[in-house]
């Protein structure tokens, strides 16, 4: 089984807030899947860029406990079984390739991003985490650039380690 | 290049605020990448097949404040720092020439600009450069511009920790 690319949209030029905030996160989405779409198991698990530890696969698993982070435990005070999980290993996500199949991995990245579009539709920008400290409120927009910055981010590790593994280039 | 104070951006506020501030951010980012390192490591193609080096994201990040900030939203002519007839690409690929003090001082005072010119307009304007649907306004280019720089970061990320080990956000 390998990763289909998905559908992916350009963000509107203009308009509101709230509607280019989604569409760039969605944007981002789709391009870790694109990047790690058409690989092998053993390519995706690849730490292609040595010294760097990371893979595309580790990068995906990543992405889904954040997102079940951020929008499902912190924002939305959601009960949360994080996908990847382990006592003694606060990295399991990126350490432990072997514990899912690719087809797992996506499905539960997928899962978990359709969550959190539900909770982002029905809340306000302005709108406090749930479960933050009260010392430190945290507010919609805040989470919302955020998963934005750390999936452009993360993708350009992704470039980097699919230009290793197969040359593929772009957005 | 040296290390530039980085601020972290407020957990709640509005809007103007958080996108003023996560630009700034990964401005100040850039150069935390590029900071300590020598002529030679700067001009690195560290990650081949990838011909990208950190000097080169710099310069290319200067161009890209010009761009969007005075070309597009001003609706400016403007003089590129790098800018080259036959090589689209002049900024990535001829590191020749200047040094990395000057390209340092050229990033630097183009964000200055740049922030200038994003102060003292609403998010919701229009640019000025074209007139049709695929207009952006403000704000689009202020998320473009913090998700481009964090790609590129995370270009940085991996160029760095290959040239001597460095990593961290």
């Amino acid at each position: 089984m390998v990763i289909v690319a998905p559908p992916r949209t350009e963000p509107a030029f203009n308009g509101p807030e709230k509607t280019q905030l989604e569409a760039w996160l969605d944007y981002h989405r789709a391009t870790l899947l694109l990047k790690c779409s058409g690989l092998s198991f053993e390519q995706l698990a690849t730490a292609a860029v040595p010294p760097s530890t990371l893979t595309l696969l580790g990068l995906l698993r990543h992405m889904t406990i954040v997102e079940q982070y951020w929008f499902h435990k912190i924002f939305a005070d959601q009960e949360v079984v994080p996908a990847y999980d382990a006592p003694d290993d606060p990295d399991v996500e990126f350490n432990d390739l072997q514990s899912a199949t690719i087809e797992e991995v996506e499905r539960d990245f997928l899962d978990a991003c359709e969550r959190s579009r539900v909770i982002v539709s029905n809340a306000d920008l302005s709108s406090l985490a749930r479960a933050a400290q009260p010392s430190t409120p945290i507010d919609l927009r805040w989470i919302c650039v955020h998963m934005i910055e750390e999936y452009a981010r993360h993708n350009g590790h992704a470039d980097l380690l699919r230009e290793r593994i197969d040359g593929a280039t772009g957005d | 290049m040296q290390e530039p104070d980085r601020h972290e951006p407020p957990h709640a506020g509005s809007e103007r605020e958080l996108l003023e501030t996560f630009l700034d951010y990964y401005r100040g980012t850039l150069l935390v990448k590029c900071a300590g390192l020598n002529e030679e490591q700067l001009r690195a193609r560290a990650c081949e097949p990838s011909t990208l080096t950190l000097l080169g994201l710099v310069r290319h990040m200067t161009n890209v404040e010009q761009n969007w900030f005075q070309r597009i939203f001003l609706g400016l002519e403007v003089d590129f720092v790098y800018h080259g007839q036959r090589d689209r690409d002049r900024e990535f690929n001829d590191l020749e020439g200047a040094t990395s003090d000057q390209v340092e001082r050229d990033f630097l005072a183009v964000c200055e600009q740049s922030r200038a010119i994003g102060e003292a307009h609403d998010l919701d304007e229009f640019e000025r450069r074209s007139n049709d649907e695929w207009r952006v306004n403000l704000r689009w280019i202020y998320v473009h511009l913090i998700e481009e720089y964090a790609r590129h970061c995370g270009h940085a990320d991996l160029l760095r920790e290959s040239i001597d080990g460095a990593t961290g956000d």
